[in-house]
């Protein structure tokens, strides 16, 4: 906990947004197709308007209105280590009588993105679309004539997001081409204003969150290495528990690994989606093992050590991460090609993206509810062992109890560490993001992101030091005949519990308390 | 005495009854002929800023257009939220800007100084976000003690930027007198209340953008109202106004509510000293236009009804045939193509 408090008072806060604000200039040359960028400020600045009364007294045309917005603002520079920039926009929307917004209106935008890494070099453009955009706005006060110049109050909408901020800068263009005949841009209202939040992560954050994660990487690789020995020492093949602590330790190692420090030489703008796979692969592997954690200390008769014999359970989750990959790909994979791509702009669009939710969604729930169930299940058999626990044998009871102590414990610490995630998580939604204690400014959200990712970093290692097989007496077990493996496993609070009987073990049990 | 020492006090003496009004930068918004501000020289010949003002333009010329648009924002904002009452914001072409209105330490004066002080932050932080000035957020608060505040950390937001350049150029006169008269706390306070109405209006935007979308990772700002959100908001404040008068607390002078049965102001809260006139009657001495020849509403029974705009002076009616735009198609910006629509209305207007 200091230690993350530390990070708190030390990083800073892990996202920045910048406002930008468009300025409207004048494309004077009448041959709107060759490309030709206008630049917001600087010395070859375009010739601007200040609002657009005078583009009326004026007579200049929608058509030769260009909206320019360099990023970043003056005398200062982007930097790969921003790792990704993601812009919203805004429309300023005056109210007019006349003018006004017509229902369920659709402003159709022209847009280009442009580069460069040097003030003297040429723009050389990334992306261009024409892109569509629903207009979601109300209007607070009557509409009458009094209120005419007031704004409407009009949703912020998806704009651009690039996955890699490779160039120091980047110019946006945007036009808003009107076509009477075709009904582009036809009842928008009267625009005043184009506003746009740059989103980006903080190049201090980056470099916590790197330098944590380049700590983290052989830490889990060295527990996880020394867990797989243990296991291949084991005479017995590794049972299905084992197995998926051990599924849970690579996917964790995954999303370790700093692959990220590529992105600062190249331009990988496919690094945002490669991050949500990776975090996504870990989520499911977390919630199977849970599901097949509880299905191994049932305690009851049933064989299960099998994952097809958890299908009822992964079934969902696998469908639900599915869902997720195929909507991130939707968005975010086709934001590869078209920074400017939202799949939520079109009709079609929303209803397929929210369908993939709301079935993700759905096998979330179903998956809670047979982890609930199960957990209940479990802790009903826990009961009924522990009243019968007096009159067992002593070997028996040993057993029993060490497995109602595992699962109670690890039931525990996962409790504590949802607890906190969720704790932290709210905690993080509802404050302003920064905490003064002192003179120290806490920043809430940086500290919660590495808290929160080094605390399930320690769940991952302790799940695989804890519940390693152990090493003690695994040469004996080769003299136990078929029961070896069980009853070797049992000693070792390692595995599946199936029915323990027979001398061997009471055999086995007691020699142990004697070598004790 | 020496004649140079004596002439100097005087040159100052008629300075500083010269620039009385510490409003008078507002005239700043009456020169769209200077083109823009970009020469130390032109500082100097700006009519309206006082000496201290005048070193600020210079060591700060690229913000000084965005002053002067802040100054016209607040007169065309004070302008509409008065449109209907008998003192209108009709601003005259010599100094002060609205008249002896102003100098006094009326409502209407108060309501003056909180819109322009509020539109010099807001004109400044929008010229900060389209990259018209250099030194915004960044340069004055850098976070993290990094040099590379940008890269490390983000800037701070334009506003205080903003909100700080206001402090500075529009409090100076006041402070510079030392913040003791109470015409200087009643000017300092309403500026402050005018840049109250934009912080305290501030909207939080957020966005989501974790895995998928998620609300994983979310990231706010606050985004600036638009400018008649701030003028309605100082309206309201206007109607609300408390009446003070000057009181110590030990050394320092503070200003309280006339009638001590009052909820004491807040920040927020415009003040005043003086009880306005009634802006009946044309008095030019005093800057006052009167409201002979004004529009009003019969049928209304408020401020801006015949019989009270008119101080039961009465009015004409005339019949007049005006041509109005209809059936109009529009574009976003600058193309209306109407049909001119001949109608007759009534209009009167006060004797």
């Amino acid at each position: 906990l200091p230690c993350v408090f530390h990070v708190g008072s030390f990083a800073p806060s892990p996202t920045t947004a910048v406002p930008y604000m468009s300025v409207k200039c004048i494309d004077v040359r009448k041959n709107h197709h060759k490309t030709k960028w206008l630049m917001p400020w600087g010395p070859n600045h375009c010739e601007k308007l200040k609002d657009f009364d005078e583009a009326v007294s004026r007579q200049i045309e929608a058509n030769d209105i260009v909206f320019a917005v360099h990023i970043p603002l003056p005398s200062k520079e982007m930097s790969p280590w921003f790792q990704f920039m993601l812009f919203i926009i805004q429309l300023d929307i005056a109210f007019k009588m006349d003018n006004d917004l017509k229902e369920n209106a659709e402003i159709t935008l022209d847009v280009s993105l442009a580069y460069r890494d040097d003030v003297f070099d040429d723009w050389e453009e990334i992306a261009h679309a024409v892109e569509i955009r629903k207009l979601k706005c109300t209007f607070g006060s009557p509409k009458t004539l009094d209120s005419e110049g007031r704004h409407y109050d009009c949703d912020f909408l998806p704009f651009m997001e690039i996955g890699s901020v490779a160039h120091k800068y980047y110019l946006i263009n945007i036009r808003l081409p009107v076509n009477e005949r075709k009904g582009i841009n036809v009842g928008i209202g009267e625009i005043k204003d184009i506003r746009l939040v740059g989103i980006h992560q903080n190049g201090g954050f980056t470099k916590v969150w790197f330098a944590m994660k380049t700590f983290l990487t052989p830490s889990i690789l060295i527990i996880m290495v020394w867990y797989w020995r243990r296991i291949t020492l084991m005479t017995r093949a590794p049972v299905l528990l084992e197995k998926v602590i051990f599924a849970l330790g690579i996917s964790m190692t995954f999303i370790n690994i700093p692959v990220e420090w590529f992105s600062i030489g190249f331009d990988w703008t496919w690094m945002l989606l490669f991050g949500d796979i990776r975090q996504g692969i870990f989520y499911a592997m977390l919630l199977s093992f849970w599901i097949i954690f509880c299905g191994e200390h049932m305690m009851d008769q049933n064989e299960r050590n099998r994952l097809s014999g958890y299908w009822k359970q992964v079934g969902p989750i696998a469908v639900g991460s599915f869902c997720l990959f195929i909507f991130d790909m939707c968005e975010r994979g086709v934001q590869l090609k078209n920074p400017f791509y939202s799949i939520w702009t079109t009709e079609v669009g929303t209803e397929l993206a929210m369908a993939f939710i709301i079935v993700a969604g759905i096998c979330l729930c179903l998956y809670f509810l047979f982890l609930c169930f199960m957990v209940f299940q479990v802790f009903r058999n826990i009961s009924g062992k522990q009243s019968s626990l007096p009159a067992m044998s002593k070997a028996r009871r040993l057993h029993y109890e060490g497995l109602i102590f595992r699962f109670k414990f690890l039931m525990l610490i996962t409790l504590a560490c949802a607890a906190m995630t969720v704790i932290f998580f709210i905690v993080s939604q509802v404050t302003e993001g920064h905490w003064k204690w002192g003179d120290i400014t806490i920043e809430v959200n940086s500290a919660f992101f590495t808290g929160i990712y080094g605390m399930w970093n320690l769940y991952v290692f302790a799940l695989m030091f804890l519940y390693a097989p152990s090493h003690k007496n695994y040469g004996e077990d080769q003299s136990n005949g078929d029961l070896g493996v069980n009853s070797g496993e049992e000693l070792q609070l390692t595995t599946t519990i199936t029915h323990v009987d027979g001398p061997t073990e009471v055999y086995k049990l007691a020699r142990k308390e004697a070598q004790e | 005495m020496s004649p140079e020492y004596f002439l100097r006090s005087l040159l100052l003496i008629i300075l500083a009854t010269f620039s009385a009004n510490a409003s008078n930068w507002l005239y700043l918004a009456k020169l769209s002929s200077v083109g823009s501000i970009s020469e130390e020289e032109t500082c100097e010949k700006l009519k309206g800023l006082i000496q201290r003002q005048v070193q600020m333009c210079k060591r700060n010329l690229e913000v000084m257009d965005s002053v002067r648009r802040g100054a016209q924002l607040a007169i065309e904002e004070c302008q509409y939220q008065f449109r209907n009452r008998r003192w209108n914001c009709s601003t005259l072409d010599t100094l002060p800007v609205f008249g002896k209105v102003v100098t006094q330490g009326t409502r209407e004066a108060a309501f003056v100084y909180a819109i322009s002080s509020a539109g010099v932050a807001f004109a400044v932080t929008r010229a900060c976000s389209s990259g018209e000035l250099d030194k915004c957020g960044c340069d004055r608060t850098v976070q993290g003690g990094s040099p590379q505040g940008f890269q490390w950390s983000g800037c701070s937001d334009n506003i205080a930027y903003g909100v700080a350049f206001s402090q500075s150029f529009v409090d100076v006169r006041e402070r510079s007198k030392g913040a003791s008269s109470n015409r200087a706390l009643m000017n300092l306070h309403n500026n402050e209340a005018g840049r109250k109405a934009i912080l305290n209006n501030m909207r939080v935007e957020c966005k989501c953008h974790g895995v998928s979308g998620s609300c994983e990772f979310k990231t706010c700002w606050k985004a600036m109202p638009p400018f008649r959100k701030v003028g309605n908001v100082l309206k309201e404040k206007f109607d609300g106004a408390t009446e003070v008068e000057q009181s110590e607390i030990g050394s320092t002078k503070v200003l309280v509510p006339k009638n001590s049965q009052f909820k004491p102001h807040t920040d927020e809260d415009l003040v005043y000293l003086d009880s306005s006139p009634d802006f009946c009657d044309h008095d030019l001495k005093n800057g006052v236009l009167g409201t002979s020849g004004r529009q009003c509403n019969k049928t209304s029974k408020a401020i801006d009804g015949c019989e009270l705009m008119c101080c039961g002076r009465g009015f004409h009616t005339d019949e007049v045939e005006v041509v109005e735009r209809c059936s109009c198609k529009f574009h976003w910006c600058c193309s209306v193509k109407c049909k001119p629509c001949h109608r007759v209305v009534e209009i009167h207007t006060c004797r």
